[in-house]
């Protein structure tokens, strides 16, 4: 479960990027944060995946305060997150298999034990034949689907995503989503920033909405028009 | 009522990081070794042209002071040849008899330093004068032999200025002794001449070590600079800072292997590009010179000191880098 508790982020500089946030997101489930441009969203995944530390109040993840992680702590939290970004951040010197396969590596998996998940995971997104291909020759889709099998391929029990279709053109969008819907079956928590409104629509999950930092509404799965 | 007051929580799969601390973690100990290993090898032969120069320009720093080592050693054997442990001319007083003589070359056998001692008579000594030309019709002159008994001692290979200065000391105050002829001063020269080469052989040593400790520092801060990206995603997707920082150690590691190496290679050729021209040179002085090679220590020695500079310059730099790059 991720727990936000009264969280405020003030930058140096004084700009107010979250304020006063208390929301909860159920094990298992999925949820988009949306809001305009500058609302706080990335800046709320950023609080999760501690790259940036709240200002005030508290954040826990699975019963774990947050707040209370030290800097040695940061590597073992990540490891049990999933991060998909709207960049992919996959390094394009290794070959698709090998960016799969770097949070097996980080978490000191077997050789063999991490060939067969990683193949796992590229064959669930789809591109299992594509293994031994460098990223840079595959579309802006295909890489956003390897950043997800990276995300995925450590078996997180939290995955988030800062607008993870941001680059991609409608018909892949929905695609990728239907991906983290398929996540979110097999009880993984999928947190998405997103500001694509008519795809967070027709996927039908819950929707916290951001305005300056602000909580304006958190909308139920089956409340979504 | 938000939505997840609604939804149920199906079984959450175990992270990762679980398996590794308890089930496993010397395995993934290493593992993580194994892979930064060859993962730091793949960045090299990635960049062939540049890692070549990098471990050229360590090789032969490296290479150099190796290079003074073996004409260093060799000078010593050239000295030795010529005459730096040349016999000492131990003259007994004419009172002196045989039995005396033999006596006395048994003590002097005992000494530390000494190979050997030859007791040459008196009638020897002058068989070989009357060898020596001018000296045949004069020696006929004489009614008796002035010669006195001269033992010939011979110092051990390699003996110190020091050591056969203390030797000739010895003989001198020896009961029985005359005189003490020696080539003290040849000596003492060519000890002072090996010990200036020793020095700088060292200081050159310390030097180039510290030129090899620079260049690797200086490459992996440069790797350091133009990975920071792919350093902020494995840092975003779990990497410790040991895991980050492990790959740069070891391209330290291979970067000071090869480049020593490299440099026995280097030094090993010199060794053999020396062997004809002081093949012949021992020749001219009866086979007494031996060619002086590195010794197999020296050449096993100087790879995993390059491996361990290189380590070390690694180190040094990938600490202060990385925290930067954070």
């Amino acid at each position: 479960m991720i727990r936000f508790d009264q969280v405020s982020k003030r930058y140096e500089g004084g700009h107010e990027a979250l304020s006063q946030l208390t929301f909860e997101v159920a094990t298992g489930e999925m949820a988009f944060v949306t809001g305009h441009s500058g609302a706080g969203k990335s800046t709320l995944l950023k609080l999760l995946a501690l790259i940036e530390r709240p200002s005030h109040g508290h954040i826990s993840l699975d019963g774990q305060s947050l707040t209370k992680i030290g800097q040695s702590g940061i590597p073992k939290l990540r490891r049990s997150l999933g991060m998909v970004f709207q960049d992919h951040r996959l390094l394009m010197d290794r070959t698709v298999f090998a960016n799969v396969e770097l949070p097996l590596v980080i978490g000191g998996i077997a050789p063999q034990e991490r060939g067969r998940r990683v193949r796992a995971a590229l064959e669930k997104v789809g591109l299992l034949d594509y293994e031994c291909q460098l990223p840079a020759s595959l579309s802006t889709g295909e890489q956003q689907r390897v950043g997800i099998a990276r995300a995925i391929v450590a078996k997180p029990s939290v995955l988030i995503a800062d607008e993870p279709t941001g680059n991609l053109d409608p018909q892949l969008a929905v695609e990728i989503m239907g991906l983290f819907a398929e996540f979110q079956q097999v009880g993984t928590t999928v947190l998405i920033a997103s500001h694509d409104l008519p795809l967070i629509k027709r996927m039908r999950k819950r929707v916290v909405v951001l305005d300056h930092g602000r909580l304006v509404a958190d909308v139920a799965a089956e409340e979504v028009l | 009522m938000s939505a997840s007051d609604q939804v149920q929580s199906p079984p959450v799969p175990a992270p990762a990081r679980t398996e590794r601390s308890h089930r496993r973690p010397v395995a993934s100990w290493r593992e993580h070794h194994g892979w930064s290993a060859g993962d730091s090898l793949r960045r090299l032969f990635s960049k062939p042209v540049g890692t070549l120069l990098t471990v050229a320009v360590m090789g032969l720093a490296l290479a150099l002071p190796l290079a003074f080592y073996l004409l260093l050693s060799n000078a010593q054997s050239l000295g030795d040849a010529l005459g730096r442990n040349q016999v000492i001319n131990v003259f007994l007083k004419t009172d002196q008899v045989a039995s005396n003589a033999q006596l006395l070359a048994k003590q002097i056998e005992q000494h530390d330093g000494v190979a050997s001692v030859t007791v040459k008579t008196p009638q020897q000594g002058m068989e070989e004068l009357s060898k020596m030309q001018g000296f045949s019709d004069s020696l006929h002159a004489l009614d008796d032999n002035p010669l006195p008994y001269v033992l010939e001692v011979q110092p051990q290979d390699g003996i110190s200025a020091d050591a056969a200065n203390h030797l000739v000391d010895d003989l001198r105050s020896t009961q029985g002794v005359d005189l003490v002829q020696d080539s003290g001063t040849w000596r003492e020269r060519l000890d002072a001449l090996l010990g200036v080469g020793n020095r700088a052989v060292l200081i050159l040593a310390a030097l180039f070590a510290l030129a090899v400790l620079l260049v690797v520092g200086n490459t992996v801060r440069v790797d350091i600079s133009s990975r920071a990206e792919e350093i902020g995603v494995l840092k975003l997707i779990g990497a410790s800072r040991a895991f980050v920082r492990r790959p740069y150690l070891y391209a330290g590691v291979w970067y000071g292997l090869f480049s020593g190496i490299l440099a026995v290679g280097l030094a090993l050729a010199i060794e053999f590009a020396l062997v004809e021209p002081v093949a012949r040179l021992s020749q001219a002085y009866g086979g007494k010179l031996r060619v002086g090679g590195l010794p197999p220590w020296l050449l096993l020695a100087v790879p995993v000191a390059a491996a361990f500079l290189g380590w070390l310059g690694a180190r040094l730099v990938s600490a202060w880098q990385l925290r930067r790059a954070a």
